[in-house]
């Protein structure tokens, strides 16, 4: 289905860029996209992901909005307080762009849900805050052949990936299983560059310009500040995506 | 031979950076891993996620050679 005068205005300030164009903003309101944690990081991939005009986007988390997450959860206002994340988010969103349909599921991924979760989508945004979860959402799309742009945040450092095996590694390929027990301090600043950078990566795939970092790792240090893209290499032994998967 | 570990963040107090503000020197034998050079500096290796070196995100089990720089990480696991 062709635009409507209203997509061609809303989005002539992005359709003009190299090999964008309405084919690429078509591409943007088919597309599927699974938001999985709706905090610092999600919060920015999902603001940028709705006003470039993604047409579904499932915002998953279970927990509900607390003063503390201000700082960077720029979904979200001092009303918000006591709300469910992904309630309040939907709204914003919403109001944001009417056009796009925001699902909310207010659910934790573990390896009993993220499966179901997960499935149906065209590519997954890893937003989550602990190691252990992302494991898990990184073994459902590899089960699943979905796509999945990897994203985390710890003071004023971030890494990012776009992870899609067996054309990239995955993530347990290169980090080791090893959670850190504290809760990190994360600026609102620090979210919002890695969940924009999330959000190009995933436009990037879905429109199908550019190059992602599928193989290659950013690692971001903002205080030097020194962005370095690195080489990843699958790992043959990998227990999630190697000869010794389960 | 000498190798340089740099690292900011959490891991920076641990390696007591001697070059720079991020950088340490540190002589080790040749064939060691960087799971034993870690070692010998005290820094744990829960700590250390993973290591870059020649523009390669590397593992704890890599072999340094003379003269590498290797940045160190710390898990990041933050959303």
């Amino acid at each position: 289905m062709v635009l409507s005068s209203d997509e061609l205005e809303r989005y002539t300030r992005q359709m003009g860029l190299p090999d964008w164009g309405e084919d690429g903003q078509e591409r943007l309101r088919d597309a599927r996209v699974f938001i999985a944690g709706a905090g610092g990081l999600g919060s920015a991939v999902a603001l940028y992901l709705t006003a470039a005009g993604v047409g579904r986007i499932t915002l998953c988390d279970p927990d509900t909005v607390e003063l503390s997450n201000l700082n960077r959860q720029v979904l979200y206002s001092t009303s918000d307080i006591g709300r469910g994340k992904v309630t309040a988010a939907s709204e914003h969103l919403v109001s944001l762009n009417p056009a796009a349909a925001i699902v909310p599921q207010s659910y934790r991924i573990d390896t009993d849900s993220a499966p179901d979760l997960v499935a149906g989508h065209d590519i997954a945004i890893d937003c989550l805050d602990t190691l252990d979860a992302r494991f898990v959402l990184n073994r459902a799309c590899i089960a699943l052949g979905i796509p999945m742009v990897y994203g985390a945040v710890s003071g004023f450092t971030g890494q990012l990936s776009l992870i899609h095996p067996p054309t990239t590694p995955c993530l347990e390929c290169f980090i080791s299983d090893k959670s850190p027990t504290e809760m990190p301090q994360v600026p609102g600043c620090t979210a919002g560059m890695i969940g924009s950078l999330q959000a190009t990566e995933a436009i990037k795939y879905l429109i199908g310009i550019g190059r992602t970092l599928a193989g290659r790792l950013l690692v971001v240090d903002g205080m030097g500040p020194r962005f370095d893209v690195l080489e990843i290499e699958r790992d043959p032994d990998c227990p999630a995506c190697g000869n010794r998967a389960e | 031979m000498i190798v340089y570990l740099r690292s900011g963040g959490k891991l920076h107090d641990l390696l007591k950076p001697d070059v720079d503000q991020y950088t340490r020197r540190v002589e080790t034998h040749e064939g060691a891993t960087l799971i034993e050079i870690l070692g010998e500096l005290g820094i744990p290796l829960a700590m250390v996620a993973f290591a870059f070196a020649d523009g390669k995100v590397r593992k704890l089990e890599y072999v340094p050679s003379d003269g590498d720089v290797i940045t160190i990480q710390s898990p990041v696991a933050g959303g």
